[in-house]
């Protein structure tokens, strides 16, 4: 696997990267980790951060005109802009350690001149001297600050004079604290040499520096280069010349921060004889803003004290910052929360995984397999970013690498086994070798409730004249990232619809429709509940005065299917209630069950939870978790057919058992048929199992065929343990992937009584 | 019938082996995993072993 693979799939997301109001500062500040800083009076912390982004703190704080607050997603709720200037203003007041860094990096050989010592000169020298270049500065007049000495407030005023004085805001703004300011940033520098008084008349006295910066100012020299100059990597057309800051008609903010980009790229030019940004920003991305209708309006905090806020007031300004960062996906799948970790970090997990040998090395098992690959979180990333489809490409290569837990997934596919061969029946309508319409109920339909095949299909085989196939989809080979097994599944589905002519399908289950739109393209098919809808001619059952409709995720692009069961149910006259979020996975997706027990259940409580009324659903599986928590819950076509309300979810063995009868009636009925399914010989064994031991064999996936299969080979052969009093007995059975265990009481010949049963997933080695 | 005794058994899951005590029957080489064992320890390394 190559890294691209995994990381195709968030390649889109914007998680970290700079919100809107960095996107809009000048420098780019990091206004999140900023202000999360601030907020939490980390002076010293945020003073730094502040500094390493701008140069010169107090400058900055004093003059910028905040372009940041103009894209606050604060002003989106209606709420003032988060008050920058006077925040930074208050980081630098209450930084008690304002001290430079020096860098230990051995210094460089070559060597940068610099033409003017105003801020956008001055911040490419600190910088350049940093990462230990020598620097010279020629500056004609008589001092550093050019242009400061004419700004004495924040809105800048016209003139040469040099004031001290404070501008009207109360911040400070004399040239006195901008001396200070720059003097303290330079003050472990060693390597910078200022050259006052020097002006400079051509660039040939320059001809032994390797790397030249002009930034002469407003109305400054630029040796002839202006026409040429580049303003997208502040080149000029002599390739080591480079130009930036007021003299090229930028702000003095944009000055300063021209003179950090243009260190950076001279930095690059110095090492690589070429010019280029190593890292270029995003100004488009200003007006990304994310959805913040969950967001708590906060009024702006002002300033109590005359020289601005006071700590608390700092704190509580910067704590209104929504640290707007994409976190959607996140915040409403249960999965992701749970592992916490951002979409571009599983990507790469997805392939540091795939990439280790052993599975031993794997860290991301419990995570791939915990997934309802339900595309929720797709349906709602403003980039349509997919992680489901993320976790799926992960367990494909995992399983394609030999390397994936058979356990998690072992009953579901053993339950497709049944499904496809026993369970299987093909048929035309009656007397008829071809179809135009065939219902395929899916696996779980008639398991669950054989009325529900039984009806739907008399219904469609009278009016359309349709054929039946009872099959499964394969949705349990996809979902255990069985792609062999899932080809093969779909091969002879498409046979057995080509057999029938190619019918259009009727499809009840959504999963099944799902897993045809993605692989099988060619098959025309339409909802059942489309059909019933347009039948004024049934009966409909008014099971509840009100219900909501609890639409499965993988009807989230069927916009038939889901307005067909809200005419069915509004038909009956039953109030219907909308819920907030749409097509959510009720916890079945992904098979993720064995995986994740206690998400699972999570997960089921939250769907629960979503609103106190009963549920209409229409997908079996939507049933059958949520009437096994007891949730008031009915599928649709009790509503359309008018059935007794079965509450109860039948047992695993039931549920097998009732697949065999709807086939049996099916080719009574239709084909004139009997059939004989396959017999065991354990069958006919009889076994007393309490309720307890009943629900705890549903919850850990037994079927009552394998206890009896245990207890029959054991009885036969002799092959189990008793305990002392000689009537309790303990014997198991061996299966490919998982091993189970059944204490039990012979009751009187071919009775049994269960005490107890459980499994392993690991193999013991009997060596004598 | 024959008691059962403690006895060294290998055993393997995801492709690791360990060995653990376990009731065996003396005669056969039968294994006893009790349901303490099973849904205790078992599973806990089971877990264990997919997660890694
Ligand atoms: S919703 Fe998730 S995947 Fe999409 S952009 Fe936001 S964080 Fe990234
Ligand atoms: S597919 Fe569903 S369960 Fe998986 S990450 Fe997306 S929202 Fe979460
Ligand atoms: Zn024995």
């Amino acid at each position: 696997m190559k890294m691209e693979d995994a990381t195709r799939f968030t390649e889109r997301c914007i998680n970290g990267e700079p919100a809107s109001c960095s996107c809009a500062c000048p420098f780019h500040l990091d206004m999140r980790s900023f202000l999360s800083k601030t907020a939490k009076g980390r002076w010293n912390a945020a003073y730094k951060e502040l500094r390493n982004a701008v140069m010169f703190p107090v400058i900055v704080a004093a003059l910028c005109d905040a372009p940041c607050r103009g894209r606050c997603q604060r002003t989106i709720i209606g709420d003032e802009a988060i008050d920058l200037p006077e925040i930074e203003s208050a980081v630098i007041k209450y930084a008690n350690n304002r001290k430079p860094e020096s860098y230990f990096i051995p210094p460089k050989t070559k060597s940068v001149a610099v033409i003017g010592a105003g801020v956008s000169g001055l911040s490419c020298a600190l910088n350049l001297s940093h990462k230990k270049y020598s620097v010279t500065v020629f500056e004609k007049e008589n001092g550093w600050g050019g242009r400061l000495h004419a700004e004495t407030g924040r809105l800048g005023t016209e003139g040469g004079n040099f004031s001290t004085e404070t501008d009207s805001s109360g911040r400070h703004a004399s040239f006195k604290d901008f001396d200070d300011d720059i003097a303290l940033q330079f003050s472990v520098i060693d390597n910078v040499e200022f050259k006052y008084n020097t002006e400079i008349k051509s660039l040939d006295e320059l001809n032994d520096f390797d790397a030249v910066y002009i930034a002469t100012g407003a109305g400054g020299e630029s040796f002839g280069l202006i026409d040429s100059w580049d303003s997208e990597l502040l080149t000029t057309s002599s390739p080591k010349v480079f130009m930036g800051g007021m003299l090229c008609g930028v702000s003095l903010m944009e000055a300063i921060s021209h003179g950090i980009e243009l260190s950076r790229t001279m930095e690059v030019f110095l090492q690589t004889g070429k010019a280029f940004t190593a890292h270029s920003f995003d100004r488009i991305n200003c007006g990304r803003y994310l959805d913040h209708s969950d967001a708590v309006s906060s009024p702006i905090i002002k300033a109590s004290l005359d020289d601005g806020y006071t700590e608390e007031e700092a704190k509580q300004e910067a704590g209104r910052c929504l640290q707007c960062d994409c976190e959607k996906c996140i915040d409403a799948c249960e999965m992701l929360k749970l592992f916490n970790k951002k979409p571009k970090r599983i990507a790469s997990d997805v392939f540091t995984d795939a990439g280790s040998s052993t599975l031993a090395s794997r860290t991301l098992t419990r995570e791939t397999y915990s997934c309802n690959i339900c595309g929720y979180c797709k349906s709602i990333c403003p980039e349509d970013v997919d992680i489901g489809a993320l976790l799926q490409f992960s367990r494909v290569s995992r399983l394609n690498s030999g390397k994936y837990p058979a356990a998690l997934h072992d009953f579901w596919l053993r339950e497709m086994d049944f499904a496809t061969t026993e369970g299987f029946f093909a048929s035309a309508p009656k007397g008829k070798e071809k179809a135009a319409y065939a219902f395929f109920p899916g696996c779980r339909l008639g398991a669950s409730n054989p009325d529900h095949v039984l009806k739907a299909y008399e219904y469609l085989h009278n009016k359309y004249d349709a054929g039946i196939i009872l099959d499964c989809c394969g949705v349990p080979a996809y979902w255990a990232g069985d792609d062999d097994r899932l080809n093969e599944n779909l091969e002879k589905v498409r046979d057995s619809w080509k057999s029938m002519g190619g019918p259009v399908l009727i499809f009840a289950c959504a999963s099944c429709e799902h897993v045809f739109r993605m692989f099988l393209p060619e098959v025309k098919f339409v909802s059942l509940y489309e059909l019933l809808s347009d039948e004024e001619g049934i009966v409909s059952l008014k099971i509840y005065p009100e219900a909501a409709v609890f639409d499965p995720c993988a009807a989230r692009y069927d916009d038939g299917m889901q307005s067909g069961v809200r005419k069915i149910a509004v038909r009956s006259g039953i109030e219907i209630e909308e819920l907030k979020e749409k097509n959510r996975c009720c916890g079945f997706g992904g098979h993720m069950q064995v995986a994740n027990p206690s998400l699972y259940n999570e997960i089921i409580q939250n769907r629960i939870g979503a609103s106190e009324k009963p549920y209409i659903v229409y997908c079996t599986n939507c049933r059958e978790v949520f009437v096994s928590k007891n949730k008031q819950c009915v599928h649709i076509l009790d509503i359309a057919f008018g059935l007794n309300l079965e509450q109860k979810v039948p047992s695993l063995q039931k549920k097998r058992n009732n697949s065999l009868e709807v086939k049996k009636i099916l080719m009574k009925e239709y084909h004139n048929t009997d059939f004989n399914p396959e017999t065991y010989e354990w069958e006919e064994l009889k076994l007393i199992i309490s309720e307890e031991i009943q629900e705890s064999m549903e919850k850990k996936l037994i079927s009552e065929a394998d206890l009896k299969e245990a207890i029959f080979l054991a009885e036969s052969f002799g092959d189990k343990f008793i305990d002392e009093s000689g009537r309790m007995n303990l014997c198991s059975l061996v299966k490919p992937v998982v091993t189970y265990w059944v204490q039990y009481k012979t009751v009187s010949p071919e009775v049994y009584e269960i005490f107890s049963v459980y499994y392993h997933r690991m193999r013991f080695h009997k060596d004598r | 019938m024959k008691e059962l005794v403690l006895k060294k058994t290998v055993f393997s899951y995801q492709g690791h082996s360990f060995s653990h005590d376990v009731y065996t029957c003396p005669q056969c080489g039968k294994v006893l995993i009790p349901k303490e064992l099973a849904e205790g320890r078992i599973a806990k390394v089971e877990e264990q072993l997919e997660d890694k």
